[in-house]
């Protein structure tokens, strides 16, 4: 995990803005994997990634670098992968947030998480629900995505266990299931 | 500013306009991949805040005759599959990751014009347009105009204007890994073989990317036109005259957490050597004229 200039804890967004008072909140609905919550007096620099976390408590979404870098904060945002920790929370009120609770069963999604449990490519786990958003992504748009694409489209998931050989031996797993081979 | 900041969310451009009128200075919601996360440290205060996420028109991109135009609020994948403009296309390609690509915007890119920007790299050395509109309407500024003044408190950049590709054009880069990693050092090369010539800009070694323009210039006299052709020779010491124009920049960068400064020039060398030799090696690049 890239280190963060600040050497804050994940999760302490509310304290890390000096300086400012009164605070400037806002409240909103935010629509996540199909669910409409209502989010009161969030403080309006607050990420969708903090949100997601901190405030609707949506904790299958995980924090890391905070950079936009790592890829573990990963959710579809109106269906195209976006980092969350880079979209302010107040700006998606009318999108429609997907994390990895909410992919479409009826996608390869099912397929990718039973793929990573059983071809290894889950260790710690950290990284894994935002890798399984953006693997899902990728499969649903390029069903046969090369070894090349492939890595290019996990570029932005960071995973630090795996050495990524498990991640790409699962997802060749799961091309290969829905191709019937 | 006076009172709590708030945050306007225009859904066309003459009511963002109108709101920025009403608020000087705001700042600017495209994608958020700068600011979100400098809000989160608090590298940057929560201001006034306008999005400019629905407005559907600054989207847009699109051809007419010599002149390409791309929306500030255009997306790097918008632009990475674009076989209009090949080399902005690359560039786009190797901005980020797919999160960042499907996020930062053009106008972002400029909004935060840092110096190792790969897209303000690639527009410098495209000699881009940046147009800005206001209250009183739009205005068109070359790159180098916008970086020294940028634009009035009223105003915002709403599109990006490229000419259209007379040649093969390139972008190159060096750091710590290809994806999500902020360039060392980065290299954008356009060739227009109608006006035989070449601008190279280099990114990451100053306080705004870097025009090498001995280095275009010895390209202009020594390239045999007839093939879009470099002798070897001549790319090497087009290669060189880059590290010196690096070196010799009013503000380079001195020796920082990334690199040293030596390392730096150098690497700008041999960038500008292989974007040479991918754009110039002769009846190969010819394909790559005007579509």
């Amino acid at each position: 995990m890239p280190a963060t200039d600040t050497g804050s804890t994940p999760g302490a967004a509310l304290e890390l803005a000096p300086g400012l008072a009164p605070e400037p909140t806002v409240s909103y609905q935010l629509r996540v994997d199909g669910a409409r919550h209502q989010v009161h007096g969030a403080w309006l620099g607050a990420s969708l990634l903090s949100v997601l976390r901190d405030t609707l408590d949506l904790t299958t979404v995980k924090d890391a670098c905070e950079q936009g870098r790592c890829g573990s904060c990963s959710v579809l945002l109106d269906g195209r992968l976006v980092a969350s920790c880079t979209v302010l929370a107040a700006d998606a009120e009318d999108a429609e947030v997907t994390s990895v609770a909410g992919l479409r069963p009826s996608g390869p999604a099912r397929a990718v998480a039973a793929a990573f449990v059983r071809e290894g490519a889950v260790q710690c786990g950290y990284c894994t629900p935002g890798m399984v958003v953006a693997v899902t992504d990728l499969l649903a748009r390029r069903p046969d995505a090369d070894d090349g694409e492939v890595r290019e489209a996990l570029s932005g998931n960071i995973c630090r266990c795996t050495g990524y050989g498990r991640i790409l031996a699962a997802v060749r797993a799961v091309q290969d299931e829905r191709a019937g081979r | 500013m006076t009172g709590v900041a708030t945050m306007r969310r225009p859904r066309s451009l003459s009511e963002a306009i109108d709101t920025l009128a009403a608020s000087p200075g705001a700042d600017l919601l495209a994608g958020g991949t700068d600011l979100v996360p400098a809000l989160r440290t608090g590298a940057r205060p929560v201001r006034e805040m306008i999005s400019l996420r629905r407005i559907v028109e600054l989207r847009a991109r699109g051809a007419a005759g010599d002149w390409l135009t791309i929306g500030a609020c255009a997306t790097y994948a918008d632009l990475a599959g674009w076989s209009l403009a090949p080399g902005l296309a690359a560039t786009a390609r190797s901005v980020g990751s797919p999160q960042i690509r499907n996020t930062g915007t053009v106008g972002g890119a400029l909004g935060t014009a840092s110096p190792r920007g790969d897209l303000l790299t690639f527009l410098v050395a495209a000699d881009a347009g940046v147009v800005v509109t206001g209250p009183v309407g739009q205005r068109q500024l070359g790159i180098g105009r916008f970086l020294a003044d940028r634009h009035g408190p009223d105003e915002l950049v709403t599109a990006v204007k490229l000419a259209r590709p007379c040649g093969p054009q390139t972008y190159l880069k060096i750091g710590a890994r290809q994806t999500a990693s902020i360039p060392v050092a980065s290299c954008a090369l356009v060739v227009d073989r109608v006006r035989r010539l070449v601008r190279c800009a280099i990114g990451g070694v100053a306080s705004r990317p870097v025009r090498a323009l001995a280095a275009e210039d010895h390209v202009a006299e020594t390239a045999d036109w007839s093939t879009g052709a470099l002798p070897p020779d001549a790319a090497h010491r087009f290669g060189e005259l880059v590290a010196e124009a690096v070196t010799t920049a009013p503000d380079v960068a001195g020796d920082d957490v990334y690199a040293p400064a030596a390392y730096r020039s150098h690497a700008a060398g041999v960038l500008a050597r292989r974007a040479a030799a991918r754009c110039l090696a002769g009846a190969r690049g010819a394909d790559a004229r005007r579509p």
